[in-house]
């Protein structure tokens, strides 16, 4: 991927008017590198402003920088050029469900099947925000069994647990060992993605876990689970060092939260396993 | 003289499968006070359930979730509970086998007494 950005930006120097600005952000998206990334992403549309792929690019800048009402924004732009995309379709629809607008959520998410969508994700999205509206399931709706990992997530990571979890009040986070995200989101009530926060102040638990219940030689942790005020946050010991963070509102029965933590530790190896 | 906690541990200890009581302070992970069965070291534990009470404390702060109320670990061979009054956290060990809905209940009981046998609701 390094020789990818090398190769682009040395294409992009060479003829700066070019669309490659495109493939170069999103390289540079995938590694991280956000801020670089918006910087191309500007650049280059200020010479394509009308690119709807470029506003594409951008609005998954701005949900790597957890600016969600952004993207929404940038997605809509997208519309606008190009009435049906589908991406912008798909990115509206999860970025809704983030924020637990569910009516507009079905709306982007079934316009982005009727445009020709063939994501997993995006289908079993839809059942879950059907449901929790109290809908019936589209006849086309997947069945429960076998979760199936969107192919979606590869470049949108935060929507890894989207299909998994049964209520928008409902979120999940995969945290590597440092407590650093790698997939999921928190989602505030103002819209804003919580998840670097939360993560920064659970690293260390997986290891302070693991020698408590040593040192009382009670085998390794299986689960932590606390009761706030407004929530019950349960945690999962993942694949190196790893934590799995899933937190629901009060409301939901212990043993669903069990159920619901099991599922998302499940699509996380499954994740884990197709990216390393 | 038996410290303030004291009736608040025993009462604790006295549920069936519960093989261990203490309170710890929050901010350092210093045990004040534990009923512990015999072998068992009260301050690494007390150190280490600190810190993961903590933990949950601040992670809930940062997502706007309010208060922790009771957090539990589970591991095969048994589990640990914890509540939180002001600046002390009471843990519990217990067997795996333990009704943990009356330890639950016992250990939000015992906090009220925690609190006015000496924690304070301080910033921990």
């Amino acid at each position: 991927m390094v020789d990818d950005v090398r190769r682009l930006s040395d294409e992009l120097a060479r003829d700066p008017g070019s669309r490659v600005f495109v493939p170069l952000g999103e390289a540079l998206r995938k590694q991280g590198q956000l801020d670089l990334a918006l910087k191309v992403t500007l650049r280059g549309l200020e010479r394509h402003p009308h690119f709807p792929d470029g506003h594409d690019l951008l609005a998954r800048v701005w949900v790597d920088r957890n600016e969600l009402l952004r993207a929404f924004d940038e997605w809509d732009m997208v519309l606008r050029l190009s009435p049906g995309h589908v991406s912008a379709l798909r990115g509206m629809g999860f970025v809704s469900y983030q924020l637990n607008r569910l009516p507009e959520a079905e709306q982007y998410l079934s316009a982005a099947l009727e445009a020709g969508d063939d994501d997993e994700g995006v289908r079993a999205a839809l059942a879950n925000v059907r449901a929790a509206q109290g809908l019936p399931a589209a006849a086309n709706d997947p069945v429960s069994g076998e979760p199936v990992l969107p192919h979606g997530t590869a470049h949108d990571s935060r929507f890894l647990f989207s299909d998994v979890l049964s209520d928008p009040e409902q979120t999940a986070l995969l945290l590597d060992r440092e407590g650093l995200v790698l997939a999921g989101a928190y989602i505030g009530y103002d819209g804003r993605d919580l998840a670097q926060e939360v993560g920064a102040e659970l690293s260390g638990v997986t290891d302070a876990a693991r020698r408590a219940t040593r040192h009382l030689e009670l085998g390794d942790w299986t689960s932590i689970v606390f009761e706030t005020e407004v929530a019950v946050v349960a945690m999962s010991p993942s694949a190196n060092d790893g934590l799995l963070v899933l937190a629901t509102s009060r409301a939901t029965p212990l043993g669903l939260v069990r159920r619901l933590l099991d599922r998302c530790l499940e699509r996380a190896q499954k994740w884990l396993g197709g990216r390393y | 003289m038996a410290s303030p906690f004291a009736p608040v541990l025993d009462s604790l200890t006295r549920q069936r499968g519960v093989t261990a009581a203490l309170v710890v302070s929050e901010r350092d992970g210093i045990a004040i006070d534990s009923n512990l069965q015999i072998g068992q070291s009260a301050d690494r534990l007390a150190a280490l359930a600190a810190f993961l009470y903590r933990k949950a404390r601040l992670s809930a702060e940062a997502a706007g979730m309010g208060a922790v109320s009771f957090l539990q670990l589970e591991a095969p061979a048994g589990r640990i509970c914890a509540v939180g009054g002001g600046s002390l956290v009471l843990v519990v060990v217990a067997e795996s086998s333990v009704n943990v809905g009356l330890v639950r209940v016992e250990l939000l009981r015992a906090v009220n007494a925690l609190r006015a046998a000496g924690g304070t609701d301080g910033d921990a």
